[in-house]
């Protein structure tokens, strides 16, 4: 742990609390395991005592803001985390005058899991090369690893040179498993419909039945509903308690809307993103 | 009298007992474990801290329909679900076979469950001891043990060279079909998983209802159904009726306190709206409710929803928490 880092955001987080600038700082917490992080939110002055960081702070905190809409709240934010920042400003889910973003740079986080530090990096952060967030109030420089540059989609190549039924039985078997727990939606900074389509009675689109087929809707459905909005935290993955590679589905269509929109979502909060723009000149790409 | 089977003896006694009924029994999928329908004693591991989920998926499916009604030439035919084999479920962890128990109380109580007490009567359970207690786990807080011989048919103990077969029930004994040699030795000594507090629990919970405690946990709190899904304990449900091209299914699947439209009414009014009123909700009705009602705290302390909520909710930490806030607020 780098205490001189830490120091520095525990100070932010005292100066902001004590000034009234922010009700709340939201930032990370040791888990009760005594070895990785948890979302913390310090309240009082006496609190940011509990705030730390390090490599084991994988949560992307931004999806909270969406429960401190009414009141000013400090976050803690690392560079991928930023980009979710700017998905919600450009989808007017907050406002930048309600938050108080303390940045941190960063050379990617471990995968953790209970009572488990990590031995190597998440594989998404292997070949990430941010190291600054795209947008912060505050920023807090730790020393940072150098990374290769890798290709971020060797996985997604592999399975698209498969067969079309070798890719369906892939996804069968995994979405088999799934039970429905809708972590995957719950931690995800850009699932935020207060009615969710797999809830709806009416109309009725997927029912409670936990079944292949249900669960194949739900999750292909969720899917396309996050293209070209994906910020790439895989947040989803890390949280399936069935481990269902989602962030494989992400990614794809991830690649999908850079091939064909170079567009990135959460790179900035004005540019317009691929699904909410229209242009004359777009065709359907069949005869009119 | 206790008997001992050697590795051979397990798995050809698991083979025989495969043939005649269901075999339900942790397998290794990806990193995970699951307890599933085995085809052959192959696909059995029997490697494993616990399974992912609990075996009340086995009693309780995640989804089932409880009956359907078919419609042909203007005659309604009601059409029950019926169970079609006798099962046995391996390797169920004794914290685990206590959670069926407790579950039993509400769902046996009549009128029972007609679905669930049939699928109960039909499966015989094969407990399999702990010989290593994982971090997560505090069973010997909540009434049972590693090694604890209450809630299973057989309780097999893994020993060096072999197993412990202890038979506990008669129910037990009809899943012998030959004759094992007795084991005259001592029975190992069970490990010590982590001890949580959890005197006057019951009163805390109710004197601390109304504290500012759970909002400010419920901070952190995603809503996800995790902790309930991997729950051997938690039993809610949610029942509905559709229609298909003349048929009508009653089905039955999960649901849980947690997510955000459980407790919404008809009119749209919700009673628990605030997120710390629904984290509430799933502590009040493992530590206050089902104590009132059917005597024990409904947690066996698997572990299960520390290891797997993606925030850190730990019950340990709560049951901690809610006895020194208690003790503050001067009994």
């Amino acid at each position: 742990m780098d205490s001189e880092l830490i120091q520095q955001i525990r100070s932010e987080a005292s100066y902001l609390l004590k000034d009234g600038t922010v009700k709340c700082v939201i930032g990370y917490e040791r888990a009760s395991d005594g070895l990785t992080s948890r979302p913390f939110f310090a309240y009082e002055p006496a609190a940011v005592e509990r705030l730390i960081f390090d490599e084991t702070c994988t949560h992307n905190l931004v999806r909270y803001l969406l429960d401190k809409k009414r009141e000013k709240v400090a976050i803690v934010v690392k560079p991928c985390d930023s980009r979710a920042i700017n998905l919600l400003l450009n989808e007017a889910q907050i406002k930048r005058h309600m938050v108080f973003i303390i940045g941190v740079t960063c050379s990617g986080v471990m995968e953790t899991s209970c009572n488990d530090k990590g031995q190597a990096l998440q594989a998404r952060c292997q070949t990430c090369q941010m190291t600054k967030p795209l947008v912060y109030d505050f920023l807090v420089e730790q020393k940072l690893v150098e990374r290769p540059e890798g290709e971020p989609y060797l996985d997604i190549q592999e399975i698209e040179t498969k067969p079309i039924a070798a890719r369906r039985a892939f996804w069968s078997e995994q979405f088999g498993r799934c039970i429905r727990c809708y972590a995957c939606r719950q931690v995800c900074p850009g699932c935020y419909c207060p009615d969710c389509f797999v809830e709806q009675l009416d109309p009725l689109w997927v029912g409670i039945r936990i079944a292949p087929k249900e669960n194949e809707l739900w999750q292909i459905t969720r899917a396309f509903h996050l293209a070209g909005r994906c910020i790439g935290c895989n947040e989803c993955e890390r949280v399936c308690p069935v481990d269902i590679p989602l962030g494989r589905l992400n990614r794809k269509l991830e690649k999908e809307v850079k091939e064909l929109f170079t567009f990135q979502a959460g790179l900035s909060p004005e540019e317009q993103p691929p699904f909410a723009t229209f242009k004359k000149e777009e065709t359907l790409g069949f005869e009119e | 009298m206790n008997l001992f089977l050697s590795k051979e003896d397990l798995i050809r006694w698991l083979d025989a007992l495969l043939r005649q009924r269901v075999l339900v029994a942790p397998v290794r999928v990806q990193g995970l474990i699951l307890l599933q329908p085995v085809s052959k004693v192959a696909e059995v591991t029997l490697d494993f801290g616990n399974t992912t989920l609990s075996p009340k998926g086995w009693f309780l499916p995640p989804m089932e329909t409880l009956f359907s009604v078919q419609s042909n030439d203007g005659q309604q035919k009601l059409v029950p679900t019926t169970i079609e084999k006798d099962a046995v479920i391996f390797g169920l962890r004794p914290c685990d076979a206590r959670g069926i128990a407790l579950i039993d109380r509400p769902l046996l109580r009549e009128p029972s469950d007609a679905l669930y007490r049939e699928r109960r009567a039909r499966t015989s359970l094969i407990g399999l001891s702990c010989r290593q207690a994982q971090p997560e786990c505090f069973c010997t807080s909540m009434g049972s043990a590693p090694n604890d011989p209450s809630h299973v048919d057989i309780l097999l103990t893994e020993i060096d060279n072999g197993y412990i077969l202890q038979v506990i029930t008669e129910k037990g004994r009809a899943l012998l079909s030959e004759s094992f040699a007795e084991y005259k030795g001592t029975l190992p000594k069970p490990p010590e998983p982590g001890a949580v507090p959890t005197k006057e629990v019951v009163p805390a919970v109710k004197k601390l209802f109304d504290d500012p405690y759970w909002e400010r946990l419920a901070d952190r709190c995603l809503h996800c159904n995790i902790c309930a899904y991997v729950c051997p304990t938690c039993y809610c449900f949610d029942v509905r009726d559709y229609s298909d091209k003349g048929s009508v299914e009653r089905i039955r699947g999960w649901d849980s306190c947690q997510s955000p439209g459980f407790s919404r009414i008809a009119g749209g009014y919700n009673p628990r709206v605030t997120k710390g009123a629904r984290l509430r909700q799933r502590f009040a009705h493992k530590l206050l409710y089902f104590p009132e009602r059917f005597k024990d705290v409904a947690c066996v302390g698997c572990g299960r929803c520390v290891r797997s909520c993606p925030v850190n909710i730990d019950i340990r930490e709560v049951l901690r928490d809610l006895q020194q806030l208690e003790v503050k607020s001067g009994s």
